[in-house]
């Protein structure tokens, strides 16, 4: 290392350096003075990065006051600084999570293979710093490891549990630490045997065991639905009984149970497990429904298409089948043909009235029209009689053949 | 005479030493574990839960960066779990008078210690129970700091009284789960 000027150094990394300022990267450059002192400004970091004959220089300042422990503290912490740079610290160190399950053993986890990429050691202990253990059984994910199982006589509640975890790569090492408590990391295990029992009153009364050795220190949670129900109802239950009251016999219930640590032995948030479910109910209902659901969503609309399909075909092939679906509309034209053609719309010819009989209709008088007026009234009502034409007489007479004239035909409304 | 009346009555004395029970407790709940699992479930559990939060609520970062060993961790220990719960709640009294803890925090948390100390019916050296709990009503309409009061500056006091709370949730979480049956 030279001095330039009062206050920037240059610094030569270098397999020959002296061992404070070693470029080997085995060294720790983490120990670091812990001088707290105030050293003025400093200026950042100024790689100058010229690899000749396999050396790498650094030029920085320090601030131009100070003691040698001033200037000696400014000088390692641009070195790490430094060493930093050149080789960064391994991307790493996810935070430490135990879980106790069901108090028979723990593990305790770290990363996973995709995420850590440096060596790892974890040591624990609990009362004294100077007891530490190191982790007898690590899990490891393909040669790296993950974490630490820990056997049940290695694991003590209700006493301050305190793990580190170091992680070290390339020559750099870090340190996490972590306090827990372990009785609020109990898991228990799933609930077992769950019982159905058939009370009076239309009532249900579900009951279960469970491994964890504090049964009393347990509180539960109830989820059940019946197959009409769309949502699940979860209740909290603090024993080990649950009663479900009017039940329908035509339903089908499905139940499921979990625990957890209640608050009086421990502050865990982790529920364990449901358990394995049980069911209550017509098995036959709910094997109807599905028989019934089937021929409504499948069979019928299939056994639809193909009668309509057979009924497309015998129509297209078969006349016979045609004419009984779609009989032809009658056309009685055809009668009316010896009437049009032959007889020219006569239709007393055609229907072969005698002609006598058609001479009968024939009126063989002849009548003068008679015009009748109304003249505007004078002194004297008497208009109408003094008019040379005969008083008109009502006569009931046939009605008059189509197409003659009716005498009566204007004064009808005049009698 | 005289030398037989001594001879005789001399190695009695040295036998009452070790008859006489060592540490006895001065708890008068030992044998009454049913009474004390009501008192505990029905009242004493939601005040200790109310002081962890309040705890929680001080800054603890300065807590992990203080030296351990100039905190007294206090240790439930297994048969003797009455007893460490007395020497936590009569430790944690000392802090009713610390200045430098708000008033919020350290009312509480000897709320929470005489209450334990009535559970067990246990007493304190010094008369610390006699003098302090006669003092420290119900805790909540009376203190009227907010939260502000809670952030003050992190201290070692602070750290330790933390660490006095832990410890006895931790224990009556022991002792309720010992109980428990």
């Amino acid at each position: 290392m030279h001095r330039k000027g009062d206050s920037s150094f240059s610094f030569h990394l270098a397999p020959s350096s002296q061992p404070l300022f070693s470029g080997k990267k085995s060294t720790s450059w983490l120990a670091v003075s812990k001088t707290t002192a105030f050293c003025g400004n400093t200026v950042p970091l100024y790689p100058w990065t010229s690899w000749a004959a396999g050396k790498m220089s650094f030029i920085f300042m320090c601030g131009n006051s100070q003691s040698a422990a001033c200037l000696l503290h400014c000088v390692t912490l641009q070195l790490r600084k430094a060493w930093l740079w050149l080789f960064p610290a391994p991307a790493v160190l996810a935070e430490v999570k135990c879980v106790l399950f069901n108090e028979e053993y723990m593990n305790c986890t770290w990363g996973s293979r995709e995420t850590l990429k440096a060596n790892y050691s974890l040591y624990y202990w609990y009362r004294n710093t100077s007891n530490k253990v190191e982790c007898k059984h690590y899990r490891q994910d393909q040669d790296i490891r993950v974490g630490c199982h820990f056997n049940q006589n290695e694991i003590i509640q209700f006493q301050p549990f305190h793990v580190l975890l170091k992680a070290s790569m390339g020559g750099s090492t870090l340190e996490i630490s972590k306090r827990m408590e372990l009785q609020d990391l109990v898991k228990p295990d799933a609930p077992v045997n769950l019982t159905i029992h058939n009370m009076s009153n239309n009532q249900l009364q579900l009951t279960w065991a469970t491994t964890y050795p504090k049964a009393k220190c347990l509180e539960h949670a109830v989820k059940y639905k019946s197959n009409k129900d769309t949502d699940w109802m979860e209740i909290s239950v603090n024993g080990d009984v649950f009663s479900l009251p009017s039940v329908d016999y035509k339903k089908f219930y499905t139940f499921y149970v979990r625990s957890k640590v209640n608050k009086y032995c421990g502050r865990t948030q982790l529920w364990s497990e449901w358990s394995v479910p049980v069911v209550w109910g017509s098995n036959s209902t709910s094997k109807s429904t599905v028989h019934w659901f089937w021929i409504h969503t499948v069979l019928i609309p299939i056994a639809s298409c193909v009668i309509l399909l057979v009924l497309v075909i015998l129509l297209v092939r078969m006349e016979r089948v045609w004419v009984i679906l779609m009989p032809r509309i009658p056309n009685p034209s055809k009668n009316f043909d010896e009437l049009f053609i032959t007889h020219n719309g006569n239709f007393q010819e055609w229907a072969g009235v005698p002609k006598d009989v058609v001479e009968s209709f024939k009126p063989n008088y002849s009548e003068n029209i008679c015009y009748v007026s109304e003249l505007p009234p004078k002194d004297s009502y008497d208009p109408l009689w003094e008019s040379s034409n005969p008083p008109p007489s009502v006569m009931p007479s046939a009605s008059p053949a189509p197409g003659e004239h009716s005498p009566y035909k204007n004064s009808y409304g005049r009698v | 005479m005289f030398h037989a009346f001594f001879r005789s009555t001399l190695p009695v004395l040295p036998l009452l030493l070790v008859l006489s029970p060592v540490n006895s407790s001065s708890c008068a709940m030992e044998n009454k574990t049913t009474e004390i699992h009501v008192k505990y479930e029905n009242i004493l559990i939601h005040d200790i839960n109310e002081l962890v939060n309040i705890s929680a609520q001080n800054r603890d970062r300065c807590c992990k960066n203080k030296n351990d060993k100039n905190i007294k961790v206090f240790f439930c220990n297994d048969t003797q779990e009455i007893e460490s719960l007395q020497s936590m709640a009569c430790n944690m009294l000392r802090f009713f008078h610390k200045q430098r803890i708000s008033k919020a925090f350290r009312w509480k948390a000897a709320f929470v210690s005489c209450g334990t100390l009535q559970v067990l019916k246990c007493k304190c050296e010094g008369h610390r129970k006699e003098k302090i709990c006669p003092h420290v009503n119900v805790f909540g309409k009376e203190d009227t700091e907010t939260g502000e009061q809670s952030r003050k500056k992190c201290n070692q006091e602070v750290c330790e009284l933390k660490e006095n709370i832990s410890s006895l949730r931790s224990c009556w979480n022991k002792f309720e789960k010992i109980i428990s049956r």
